[in-house]
């Protein structure tokens, strides 16, 4: 089985040959390919060459066309700044406290900021892998773009000052989502990951989540697979067990689950939808390949009576990550 | 202790915790015009939300929008109680806290704030981005019994692992060093060269309960 089919099997609960492995690789591919995270981070050919590389190195079953969380809201208008080994922060949010979101223009896709460069990622990766391997785009969810808009405080404040004008950053965002999302689809992308690490329940209540959340990412989906979309993948990090069972309502084929819940209350929580998890994503900076080959092992054994996972971390293996580690991971996956 | 100046503040407390500062604000005003003394109004009102809010941290899911409501409404009282900032001579004990150098997320380092402030202690903020050897600084400068650090991203955690030896070049290896935050809180204290680990900031405050009240003791 190549890396495509065998998370296809996972998603449809099929036999394979081994559990699909695909950790959360994204900056890290930088210090694999040897080159600065910064460069990365802002070049299309540069970062399809390193998530090649990586996944050589690894045997992972999809690569990432995922570049960092000021993507979006950068193509919005956002200003950031760039550090050499280090994910970019906003200095200028696209929306100032007081801006009614819309103020703003829908980035296309081809030409906003860094776009363009995520779809030649896609569009060379594709060129590269054909159906061999998965390869996934990305877009921020909802939450997590609206926070990126107006900064996360404000942001929160203003869900609870004034909902109406956070819904409307809310549709905001998730109508960029959803035309980026289609822009990767077309240039070759299998399937979409939608991060949305602001909708935790580490951020705001599972009410919330249901309240505002839930219907916009179950269209986001819809809107997604009509653009083309074979994958939905729905990863958000920290503890959320209260919400998982809605993944199963909007209709993800894959769910990030992450080192809080423990994989019982995953299975539980979901029965029919491939989780894909849970290792800790910062044990990977405390070099302790044994101790990670070990976990994976276990984390497979647990799913080894139902099918339907994929061995992931939870959130992303950090830049900064042992590459010792990571081989050890591989190697226990059955992936080297 | 249910008294009459508890019984006073209690729709404070209840106002605290529902995050609504317009309403907090207004019953501090309330409490203020009825002669109550802006001590007892932190004592009665502001600490003893933040032991409810404690409680409820320890059985329910913390989440960020809940605690910065009430953040921001205990900021509210705090401001209007003492426009120039809390007397140090408040304070039970001095914490240094900081999002070190290369971090720039202080969401979290500022709930931290908010707790112990409304917990009666002196806190002294560095802000974000802040370098070692300044948090070192400060930790003589300001007496501080511990000091805390904050961390979101994995590329700060080199820098947490230099706190302790900052500190002691300055002879300050009594001095406690606490570390939270989505990041750092992943790590067991060995990893990062700490004493205590937060899981969240009531776990941190509780932890420097005790390391205050030791203090206290001793």
């Amino acid at each position: 089985m190549n890396g495509l089919e065998r998370i296809f099997a996972a998603v449809d609960f099929a036999p394979a040959d081994r559990p699909a492995f695909v950790p959360q690789l994204f900056g890290h591919a930088a210090a694999t390919g040897g080159v600065a995270l910064a460069d990365y981070l802002r070049d299309g050919r540069l970062l399809a060459e390193c998530q090649l590389r990586e996944r050589e190195r690894y045997g992972g079953d999809a690569v990432f066309a995922f570049m960092d969380f000021g993507v979006e809201t950068e193509a919005f208008g956002a200003r950031l700044k760039y550090y050499d080994s280090q994910y970019p922060d906003v200095v200028e949010y696209a929306l100032a406290p007081g801006d009614d979101p819309a103020r703003l223009r829908q980035p296309d896709p081809s030409g906003a900021g860094r776009m363009p460069q995520i779809l030649r990622a896609i569009e060379l990766l594709r060129a590269r892998l054909g159906d061999a391997a998965c390869v996934a785009g990305a877009v921020a969810g909802p939450m997590t773009l609206a926070t990126q808009l107006y900064g996360t405080e404000t942001a929160l404040f203003l869900a609870v000052d004034d909902p109406a004008r956070f819904a409307a950053a809310l549709d905001v965002a998730a109508a960029a989502a959803l035309r980026f999302g289609a822009a990767q689809l077309a240039a070759g992308a299998h399937g979409i990951v939608v991060f949305d690490p602001a909708a935790s329940p580490a951020v705001v209540p599972a009410a919330f989540f249901r309240a505002h959340l839930l219907s916009r990412l179950a269209r986001l989906r819809v809107g997604l697979r009509a653009a083309g979309a074979r994958l939905f993948w729905l990863n958000i990090a920290g503890p959320t067990a209260d919400i998982l069972p809605h993944y199963a309502e909007i209709g993800a084929d894959i769910a990030t689950f992450d080192y809080y819940v423990d994989p019982a209350t995953a299975r539980r929580q979901l029965p029919r939808t491939c989780l894909a998890g849970n290792l800790k994503s910062l044990d990977f900076l405390v070099s302790a390949p044994a101790r990670l080959a070990a976990q994976a092992r276990q984390l497979s054994a647990a799913f080894a009576d139902r099918g339907g996972f994929i061995l992931s971390s939870g959130c992303e293996i950090p830049p900064e990550a042992d590459p010792a580690d990571l081989l050890a991971l591989a190697e226990a996956a059955g992936a080297r | 202790m249910d008294t009459a100046a508890s019984r006073a503040c209690a729709p404070l407390v209840a106002a605290l915790l529902a995050g609504d500062h317009a309403a907090a604000l207004a019953e501090t005003r309330r409490l203020v015009a009825a002669g109550l003394a802006p001590e007892r109004i932190v004592t009665e009102g502001l600490e003893a939300a933040m032991g409810r809010l404690d409680d409820k941290c320890t059985v329910e899911q913390f989440n960020l929008l809940e605690i910065m409501l009430v953040g921001r409404a205990v900021s509210v009282v705090v401001r209007e109680l003492y426009p120039d900032g809390l007397p140090p001579a408040r304070g039970k004990a001095t914490f240094v806290i900081a999002t070190l150098e290369g971090d720039v997320h202080d969401l979290g380092k500022n709930i931290v704030r908010m707790v112990l402030i409304g917990k009666g202690y002196r806190v002294v903020d560095l802000g974000r981005d802040c370098p070692v050897e300044t948090l070192a600084e400060a930790a003589e400068r300001e007496g501080a019994r511990a000091v805390l650090v904050s961390g979101l991203i994995s590329p700060i955690v080199p820098q947490v692992r230099r706190v302790r030896a900052a500190l002691r070049a300055r002879g300050l290896g009594g001095v406690a060093v606490v570390a939270g935050g989505a990041a750092l809180k992943q790590l067991a204290p060995a990893d990062l060269d700490v004493d205590y680990v937060a899981e969240n900031a009531f776990d941190g405050a509780r932890y420097l309960d005790g390391l205050a009240a030791d203090g206290a003791a001793a």
